[in-house]
């Protein structure tokens, strides 16, 4: 692998990113939500701690489950296909590196992206939970954001491959924010009503959370927080007496580097087979 | 300093050898068992009508389209990343960033081609243009005219002077005065012992037959995909009709 151009390309697409709207109306809005959010909870944050799960707790992982995957799946579905349509994309692959390389590159620096818009938003709570948080509640908030990172990288690299094999980048994007509405609404909802009458038991939906990368990022981050297991429910005192919270994160984060590598396969056979 | 292509070729060796390409796009045949070679220093005019094949042909040394057949640029296959360190291309329509200036893009492609930029001194020998042929470093690609922007992404084709270049209609969209540019800068890349493949349409091919015939050796004109003439470029003769789909006549050598 040829790191220098991979980094060079990631270094372009990091710029191009954060000179884009999406990125910068994103990070914004991400900012001052995250800022309400913590403001609004800051009570509970103060009574409960950060493991309390309270409804601070509660909006700063939601909120990190929807707005940086979002951001992060449409700015990866946004960029193979925008550069083929513009036709910057033959002028990037006649330079002399792999296309595993360059896609590399690209989710690099879209990564880059999605993690500095997490960095503001969660960067202007812990400023506004130092006032109030113990030693317990920064290391919880630490691992709520390393969560947050790696389901960015997902989210990035699935939209890298939805941009590989779309026909277009309208496509592109209409996949990928459906795709997003599947993950982060639809899955749960469609487990929540057939659970029961199919006997899908703990285990099923243990199973069904492994597949949906944003779902087991909001796990991750509830387990992170350092939340006992049990905050989940029946499904939280399943894990506990099951699998066990350490196995249930190292789980967790299996599933998501999976997601990542597939992904990532799949993205570079995209724009390996396809003709740019 | 400008990174050095550690192949070169020997005095008789072919710079550029395309041997029995073929391409189709489903039943219908794109190339059809075209053969070239350039020597090192070759200058030469891919003419044709438009859908001849021109820039599929292109495409195919460039390394960027599946094929039938054989390329080879300096004994390398272009579609390894060794051989595509050999070329700089320019496609027939590329829109660069708004959001990038000029000098961002220069820098960019000079990173992935390995080409210092440092120094001014650096500058001017990676980027072998005449002086005003780039506009200004700091503007913005966004704040660019068609024919600036056409500029930029020749000047990337040219970073480093790679020992073989590949120009889609380069002067699509250049004034008279930066197409003059155009070919005197091609003049000092054959001085210089560098080759290029130029694809032009029959039209503009005949508007600057002169300006061409001073700059190019060779001109080989495409007809349905098959190669029908290769020769000077005096030797192309247009027809009453040229303009119209392989209308244009020549005498093969």
């Amino acid at each position: 692998m040829n790191l220098a151009a991979v980094f060079a390309v990631a270094g372009w697409e990091l710029r191009l990113a954060v000179r884009g709207r999406l990125v910068m109306g994103t990070a914004i809005t991400f900012t001052v939500v995250c800022v309400l959010a913590t403001l609004l909870g800051l009570r509970t944050l103060s009574d409960l701690g950060l493991a309390g799960i309270g409804p601070g707790t509660g909006a700063l992982i939601n909120l990190a489950i929807l707005f940086p995957p979002l951001m992060g799946i449409m700015l990866g579905a946004n960029s193979l296909s925008s550069a083929r349509e513009r036709s910057l994309l033959p002028l990037m692959l006649v330079q002399p590196l792999s296309r595993l390389d360059h896609v590399c590159g690209v989710v690099l620096g879209l990564v880059g992206a999605v993690w500095l818009t997490i960095g503001f938003g969660f960067g202007a709570s812990a400023l506004l939970l130092a006032s109030v948080a113990g030693t317990a509640d920064i290391a919880g908030l630490l691992a709520i954001v390393g969560s947050a990172l790696g389901v960015g990288v997902v989210s990035v690299t699935i939209g890298v491959a939805i941009s590989a094999l779309a026909g277009s980048r309208l496509q592109a994007l209409g996949l990928s924010m459906g795709l997003w509405f599947l993950f982060a609404f639809a899955i749960d909802l469609v487990l929540a009503g057939v659970a029961a009458a199919v006997h899908l038991g703990p285990f099923g939906l243990f199973i069904g959370v492994l597949l949906n990368p944003l779902e087991a990022g909001r796990i991750l981050m509830v387990l992170a927080s350092g939340a006992d297991a049990l905050t989940l429910g029946p499904f939280g005192a399943y894990l506990n007496n099951t699998v066990g919270t350490t196995a249930a994160t190292l789980a967790v984060w299996a599933s998501l580097a999976t997601w990542t590598a597939l992904s990532l396969l799949v993205a570079w056979m995209g724009i390996t087979r396809r003709e740019p | 300093m400008t990174r050095k292509h550690s192949q070169e070729p020997s005095e008789d060796a072919a710079l550029l050898e395309i041997h029995g390409v073929s391409k189709a796009f489903g039943e219908q045949a794109v190339l059809d068992d075209v053969s070239i070679q350039l020597q090192r220093g070759d200058i030469a005019l891919l003419v044709g009508a438009n859908g001849s094949g021109k820039s599929t042909l292109l495409r195919c040394v460039a390394g960027l389209t599946a094929f039938e057949g054989t390329v080879r640029v300096l004994g390398e296959d272009p579609r390894s990343a060794a051989g595509r360190g050999l070329i700089g291309y320019l496609p027939q329509l590329v829109a660069l960033p708004d959001s990038v200036t000029v000098s961002e893009v220069i820098t960019f492609f000079a990173r992935l081609r390995g080409v210092s930029l440092r120094r001014p001194a650096e500058f001017a020998a990676a980027v072998p243009l005449p002086d005003g042929f780039l506009p200004a470093l700091e503007r913005p690609i966004g704040a660019l005219s068609g024919g600036m922007r056409r500029r930029v992404a020749l000047a990337v084709a040219l970073l480093g002077s790679p020992p073989l270049v590949l120009l889609d209609e380069p002067a699509a969209s250049l004034d008279e005065e930066h197409s003059a540019s155009l070919w005197e800068t091609l003049q000092a890349l054959r001085a210089a012992g560098g080759t290029a493949l130029i694809a032009m349409p029959l039209l503009v091919t005949s508007l600057l037959r002169h300006d061409l015939a001073s700059v190019a050796d060779r001109a080989v004109l495409l007809d349905q995909g098959r190669v029908v003439h290769d020769g000077p470029v005096e030797s192309l003769r247009p027809s009453p009709t040229m303009g119209t789909h392989g209308s244009m006549s020549g005498s093969s050598q």
